[in-house]
């Protein structure tokens, strides 16, 4: 708003709707506002008054302040997020262990992990042209070959 | 998290707005936690959609409303007086006291002048922002806005020459 379109009735109206402080003001119109207040003081030195004293009594109002565990309980509430991406571990395990960790299963894997890898460390330094099993596959992933990752990368696993 | 900076940047001020208009802190809560459930709901398809922050109290507000419509209104004839044992009137804007006072002044409002008043002056909210939230235009914001204000300054003008 230009200055000169800003009315003294308008900065009246101001001060008695959104109170004293101008960042209280219409964006738009503050600047041409705080013009005008300041080229006439004497014309709003009483509304201004009575604002800043209303003003002052809303900075007395206590702020109240939610319970610290109102934060948790909304967040308990709220879907949880897809990850973009586990990690190797995690999809590992859910591959080989989709009813969760359980310790025979836990040894088994921990077998299949070490028998390969020794396997794969006394033979043969070629990686198989195809993977048996996926398991397996998974395993040659772990082990640095980038195939698999790529397969996992396209296929995120979910329960 | 991104749910967990939204919940920390705009959970206070939906709680503060329902605690206001309710002054029960648990059913501020309630208010809450509803207003955050149905955003959980609304947020994979929230594009082009209003600010959070708007929406948010909008949602509080209407829930605000429908449980405030199950309440008994409250009259400006139940206006709060000032307690006999009350400071004298040269320490009455001692800040304990004068907050008090101002609460009971701002609860007593009716209840469209205590929203825009909790949002504009309290919460800071802009006008278009505030009106957005309340589902009026800017013009009736500050209609009021300004009759809130005046009531508070008579009634705050009137404390003081008793």
């Amino acid at each position: 708003m230009r200055q000169t379109d800003m009315t003294d009735a308008r900065v009246l109206q101001l001060l008695e709707t959104y109170g004293a402080w101008p960042m209280a003001w219409p964006e738009e119109e503050r600047e041409a506002a705080e013009a005008r207040l300041a080229a006439h003081p004497e014309r709003f030195a009483d509304a201004l008054a009575e604002a800043q004293l209303l003003d002052a009594a809303f900075e007395a109002e206590p702020m109240p302040e939610p319970d610290s565990s109102l934060a948790a309980r909304i967040l308990a509430d709220a879907p949880q997020p897809r990850t973009a991406r586990d990690s190797l571990g995690a999809r590992l395990t859910r591959i080989l262990m989709p009813n969760g960790q359980r310790w025979p299963a836990g040894a088994a894997l921990a077998s299949l992990g070490m028998g390969l890898f020794a396997g794969y460390t006394a033979s043969a330094s070629s990686v198989p042209a195809t993977y048996e099993t996926e398991a397996e596959a998974v395993v040659y992933a772990a082990l640095g070959y980038d195939q698999y990752d790529t397969y996992l990368e396209e296929a995120p696993l979910d329960e | 998290m991104a749910q967990s900076a939204l919940v920390n940047r705009h959970m206070p001020v939906v709680w503060r707005v329902a605690f206001r208009m309710l002054r029960d802190r648990q059913e501020a809560e309630d208010v809450t936690q509803e207003t955050f459930l149905r955003a959980w709901k609304m947020l994979p398809d929230w594009e082009g959609r209003s600010k959070f922050s708007t929406w948010a109290c909008t949602v509080a507000i209407n829930l605000c409303r429908d449980r405030m419509k199950k309440k008994a209104p409250v009259l400006m004839e139940t206006l709060p007086e000032r307690e006999a044992g009350d400071l004298p009137p040269e320490q009455a804007l001692h800040q304990k006291q004068a907050g008090a006072r101002i609460s009971a002044l701002i609860d007593a409002l009716p209840g469209r002048q205590k929203e825009a008043l909790t949002l504009s002056a309290l919460e800071g909210m802009g006008n278009k922002e505030a009106a957005a939230a309340m589902q009026v235009s800017v013009e009736a914001l500050e209609s009021l806005l300004s009759r809130a204000r005046r009531t508070l300054r008579q009634a705050l003008a009137e404390g003081q020459e008793e």
